[in-house]
């Protein structure tokens, strides 16, 4: 019934899917190779194929709140192994970017904890700090002690700097402006 | 002396400095000068493209037009992420002209193309040569059982990387063959690590390492050999319970191709920073004679 319900609705949200992310999702023929190479997939997380299944069905809401492209590496295997050549992390980028106009709550609050506190990271600094980030994020899950054993066999190691935790980076103005300028562009580009 | 920019990226100024600073050294010994892009940037890595497809683009863009304003037309970089972030910023902006002109009023500056990206194992390979990465030689690893780990992004996905073979890359297999290193080969050459999940889902990469290290046993390897610090990174910490870094002769030690180049060019396990992983190579190089 899916296919003959909405149909105008179920192509808008497959053709702004395919434009934006300039792969060809109609070509998919749902061979499941893309899933069975995949990195992230487990029982738990979908895959590709299924995630590709939805878009193709115009299932916007379950496809913005599907966990798969939030896992998605980017490590490309999808890609290299589908023989029509699609590629799902330039679909992760695309959805990502719906999920957060539309307000939606991230489905793994965790990856994207890390990713915005990374991203914090480079708009201060112009370059990420790693030892910051980690820190922060175990704080804020409520893990202050995780892989607390390895970073302290690291720092007598010598392989990472305590002055690292504490100076930071040097602060790079240019790139905060890229960060306010991409909002910019991006908003006058939506309207 | 060959000239050539130099793109460290944000890990090998934190975490992964081992792999820094034994490129360094193994490029000078190579004759190759290498000049860090004055004012560099973080490439936005794998956040920036997952949240912010535009923002990743114009980090990438930034960094090449850093390059070009220092008159430098080329430039090489040890991580991999970084490698295809730039390569990608360079093929966007070159396919999509509206995507350029909203990069370009983002960084900004003009996007000039005039620029080539190589990583580094590529470069060393290609560009130096094997001729000359020979000729450096002084103590061959003979004896050494090495797993070459490419990891996902250097190769993958071929359209964009460009380079080498996806599946069966042998890039690394011939630099450090000519070192004398006995190759051993497997299926897991491109198998992903889980990279930047290590931090955030860190079971999915302990799942990854594990299947990972427990292959290497299986093959006696004496070194898995790497190209990307997320690999090095998550394989040396999370390569299971099993046999736990710490203590000494347990797990698999992972090295950076680089590190392996110097201790054959007759650097110290010093110079090269051996002591900055946890799962320690000391006993295994002891026993082939190489330093520790």
């Amino acid at each position: 019934m899916i296919r003959l319900n909405n149909i105008k609705k179920r192509d808008a949200f497959l053709e702004r899917v395919m434009a934006k992310s300039g792969q060809n999702l109609r070509d998919c023929l749902q061979c499941g190779k893309c899933s069975g190479t995949c990195p992230v997939t487990s029982q738990t997380v979908g895959g590709p194929r299924g995630l590709i299944a939805k878009i193709l069905g115009g299932m916007r809401e379950q496809v913005l709140k599907d966990t798969t492209w939030w896992h998605c590496v980017s490590c490309g295997s999808c890609a290299n192994r589908c023989p029509v050549e699609i590629n799902i992390y330039p679909v992760a980028t695309v959805l990502c970017e719906m999920a957060t106009r539309s307000g939606l709550r991230p489905s793994e609050p965790e990856i994207h904890l890390f990713e915005e506190l990374f991203l914090k990271s480079v708009r201060k600094h112009g370059r990420a700090n790693e030892l910051s980030v980690v820190l922060q994020f175990n704080l804020r899950t409520l893990k202050p002690f995780k892989d607390a054993v390895a970073g302290a066999c690291l720092l007598l190691k010598g392989a990472i700097r305590p002055e690292a935790f504490l100076a930071g980076a040097a602060s790079n103005p240019a790139v905060a402006r890229i960060f306010e300028r991409v909002q910019q562009v991006g908003q006058e580009n939506k309207a | 002396m060959m000239k050539i920019g130099y793109y460290p990226g944000c890990s090998l100024e934190g975490t992964a400095r081992a792999y820094d600073l034994s490129a360094r050294q193994v490029c000078e010994r190579l004759g190759v000068e290498l000049t860090d892009i004055p004012g560099w940037t973080c490439c936005g890595s794998s956040p920036a493209l997952k949240l912010d497809g535009l923002l990743s683009t114009a980090l990438g863009a930034h960094n090449l037009v850093q390059t070009r304003t220092h008159e430098l037309d080329s430039i090489v970089a040890p991580c991999p992420f970084c490698f295809r972030r730039l390569k990608s910023a360079l093929d966007e902006t070159g396919k999509d002209r509206g995507l350029k002109t909203r990069v370009e009023s983002a960084i900004a500056a003009q996007v000039d193309e005039r620029v080539t990206i190589y990583n580094l194992l590529g470069f060393l390979r290609h560009t130096v040569g094997l001729e000359a990465i020979a000729k450096s030689v002084v103590k061959p690893l003979t004896g050494l059982r090495v797993l070459p780990y490419y990891g996902c992004y250097l190769v993958k996905p071929a359209q964009i990387t460009n380079f080498d073979d996806p599946e069966n890359p042998v890039t690394m297999d011939d630099i450090l063959a000519t070192l004398g290193a006995e190759m051993l080969d497997w299926d897991f050459k491109t198998e992903c690590c889980g990279a930047g999940l290590s931090v955030c889902q860190t079971e999915t990469v302990e799942r990854l390492c594990r299947r990972l290290a427990d292959e290497a046993r299986f093959r006696r390897a004496d070194i898995v050999a790497v190209a990307c610090q997320l690999c090095q990174a998550n394989l040396d910490m999370r390569q299971g319970p099993a046999d736990r870094w710490g203590r000494p002769g347990a797990g698999v030690p992972v090295l950076y191709f680089t590190q392996l180049m110097g201790l054959a060019f007759g650097f110290s396990a010093r110079d090269m920073r051996l002591g900055y992983h946890l799962v320690d190579a000391g006993s295994v190089l002891e026993t082939k004679g190489l330093p520790t």
